[in-house]
C-alpha cells in the first residue's frame, strides 16, 4: 500500500508528537523530585538538608501559633507553626509578613532549619487557597460556625459560591 | 511586519485546493468576502462586551475578604492566562495544517499569531507579578507553574522571530510550524503543573471537578471580561490575517502588471 | 490611592496600552492593504 503524501507527513507528525509526548512525560516523572518547591514538614526528616542548607519549607500555619513581637531594634518578628497535619516545624522570622499571611493560611518560608529544631526563615511567601469570596460572605460563614479560617479550607463551594448575605449591620 | 519578502510568495488563488471539507475555508478569496463584513461587526462586539466586563470587574463586583481589592488584577490575568494557552493551541493547530495540508491560509495565520500571543502571554506574567507581590509577598518565584508559562512566552517570541528570519516565507513557515508542534507539549504542563506539582501558584478555582471555587459575584464579571478579551484577541489577529493576505494579493497584483505593460512595450 | 489600587491600576493600564496598541496596528495595516488593493485595477485584484 503506498500513502498519498499528505498522509505520510500526518503519520510524522502523529509518530513525533509520539515521541516528544513521552519523552516529556518521561523527564518529568523522574525529575519530579527536583521540581517541588518546597517540602513538607513530614518530609524533612527522610531528606534531612541539614543544618547549613537553606530551603523551602511549606504548609499550613498552624491555628493558635502566631506570636508577633518586635526584635531589640525595633523590626517586627513573628514566630509560628507550620504544619502538614502529620508534623510540625515551628518557625521564627524578622520581616513584614505578606498580605494574606494568617493563620490556616497556606505559606511557603526559605530558611534554614538549626540543631534546635527551630528554623530561621529569611522569607516568608504566603500562598492562596484557590477560594474567592467576597467579605459578607466569609463574614455569614464564620457568623454561623461553618467555618473557621484558622482551621484551614472553607466548605464546598457550593454552599457559599451563591449565596446572597444580608449586609452585616453595624454594631450588632 | 509588513515589508513585502524579496521572493515571491505562494500565489494563493491558483493553488487554492479543490475539494470540500476544511479546504473550503482555504480560498483566500472567499475568506476576504467572507470576514469582510464579520470584522467591524466583531470590533463593535469586542468593545461593547469589554466595555461592560471592565466597568463590572472595577466598580461593580466586591472585594474579597481577604485579597481586597488587588482581587480585581484577577479579572485581566485570567483571561490573559487562558487567552495565551487557548492562542497557543490554535497556533499548534494552524502549523499542523501547515506541514500536513500545506494550508496556505494556516501560514499565515500562524505568522500573524505569535505577536499577539506574545503580548497576552507578557500580560499574563505582569499582571501576576503585580498581583503577587502585595499578596505572596514576591514578585516571582520559579515554581513550576510560573516557569511553565515564561517558557510559552518564550516559545511565542521565538516563533514570532522564527517566521520572520528567512528570505523564503515558506521555509519560515515550515521551521515556525514544527518549533510550534514540539512547543505544545508545554501545554499540559502548564495546566498541570499546579496539581503534579506543589508550587507557589494556587491550584484551579473556576475549571476544577465540582463547584467553581469563585463566589458568582466574582465569577460572573470574569467570564464577561474572558469573553471580551477574546472577542478583542480574535478581532485584531483576524484584520492582521486579513491585511496579510490582501499584501500578498496585493504583490502579485503589481507582479502582474509588471509583467503585462512589459508585454505590451 | 492606596498601594493595592495602584497594582490594580498598573495591571489595568498595561492591558489596555498592549490590547490598544496592537488593535491599532493591526486596524491601521488593514486599512491601508484595503486601500493599497483598491488602487489596483479589478483584474489584478482577481489574480492574487
Amino acid at each position: 500500500m503506498k500513502l498519498s503524501r499528505k498522509r505520510r507527513r500526518l503519520w510524522i507528525v502523529v509518530l513525533a508528537g509520539l515521541g516528544l509526548g513521552t519523552a516529556t512525560a518521561l523527564t518529568l516523572t523522574a525529575f519530579q523530585d527536583n521540581l517541588v518547591f518546597f517540602l513538607a514538614p513530614s518530609e524533612i526528616a527522610g531528606k534531612n538538608p541539614g543544618p547549613e542548607r537553606a530551603f523551602r519549607l511549606g504548609g499550613l500555619v498552624e491555628a493558635g501559633s502566631l506570636v508577633k513581637d518586635t526584635t531589640a531594634d525595633g523590626r517586627p518578628e513573628a514566630r509560628f507553626r507550620v504544619t502538614d497535619g502529620p508534623a510540625t516545624v515551628p518557625v521564627t522570622y524578622v520581616g513584614v509578613l505578606p498580605d494574606l499571611f494568617r493563620e490556616g493560611q497556606g505559606v511557603v518560608t526559605l530558611g534554614k532549619l538549626g540543631p534546635d529544631g527551630q528554623f530561621r526563615a529569611s522569607e516568608v511567601l504566603a500562598r492562596h487557597d484557590e477560594t474567592y469570596m467576597p467579605p459578607e460572605v466569609a463574614a455569614a460563614l464564620k457568623r454561623t460556625g461553618h467555618w473557621d479560617p484558622k482551621n484551614g479550607a472553607p466548605p464546598p463551594a457550593a454552599s457559599w459560591n451563591t449565596m446572597e448575605p444580608a449586609p452585616a449591620r453595624q454594631g450588632s | 511586519m509588513s515589508t513585502p519578502a524579496p521572493s515571491s510568495p505562494r500565489p494563493l488563488a491558483s493553488t487554492a485546493p479543490r475539494g470540500g471539507g476544511l479546504h473550503r475555508f482555504a480560498n483566500p478569496g472567499r475568506f476576504l468576502r467572507l470576514t469582510d463584513r464579520l470584522l467591524p461587526w466583531l470590533w463593535g462586539l469586542a468593545a461593547v462586551v469589554l466595555g461592560a466586563g471592565t466597568a463590572w470587574a472595577l466598580l461593580f463586583s466586591p472585594p474579597d475578604w481577604q485579597q481586597g481589592e488587588t482581587v480585581r488584577i484577577m479579572y485581566v490575568h485570567v483571561p490573559m492566562a487562558w487567552l495565551a494557552m487557548g492562542g497557543y493551541a490554535g497556533l499548534a493547530v494552524a502549523s499542523l495544517m501547515s506541514l500536513v495540508w500545506r494550508h496556505p491560509l494556516a501560514d499565515i495565520a500562524a505568522r500573524e499569531l505569535s505577536p499577539a500571543g506574545a503580548m497576552v502571554t507578557a500580560l499574563c506574567l505582569a499582571t501576576g507579578s503585580l498581583w503577587g507581590r502585595p499578596m505572596w509577598g514576591t514578585w516571582w518565584a520559579w515554581d513550576a507553574r510560573m516557569t511553565s508559562v515564561l517558557v510559552l512566552f518564550f516559545l511565542w517570541v521565538g516563533h514570532a522571530a522564527l517566521v520572520r528570519a528567512f528570505d523564503e516565507e515558506e521555509r519560515g513557515a515550515r521551521a515556525g510550524a514544527i518549533l510550534a508542534l514540539i512547543g505544545a507539549v508545554n501545554l499540559p504542563v502548564i495546566k498541570w503543573s499546579v496539581d503534579w506539582f506543589n508550587t507557589l501558584h494556587q491550584t484551579a478555582s473556576v475549571t476544577r471537578i465540582g463547584a467553581p471555587g469563585m463566589h458568582t459575584g466574582m465569577l460572573y464579571p470574569l467570564l464577561v471580561c474572558t469573553i471580551g478579551f477574546t472577542l478583542l484577541f480574535a478581532a485584531l489577529v483576524l484584520a492582521q490575517v486579513r491585511a496579510a493576505v490582501m499584501e500578498r494579493r496585493l504583490r502579485q497584483g503589481q507582479l502582474a502588471q509588471a509583467r503585462r505593460q512589459e508585454g505590451a512595450a | 490611592m492606596t498601594q493595592h489600587w495602584w497594582h490594580v491600576a498598573i495591571a489595568w493600564g498595561l492591558a489596555a496600552l498592549g490590547f490598544g496598541i496592537m488593535a491599532w496596528l493591526a486596524a491601521r495595516r488593514h486599512a491601508a492593504a484595503k486601500r493599497r488593493l483598491a488602487l489596483l485595477g479589478p483584474r489584478e485584484r482577481r489574480l492574487g
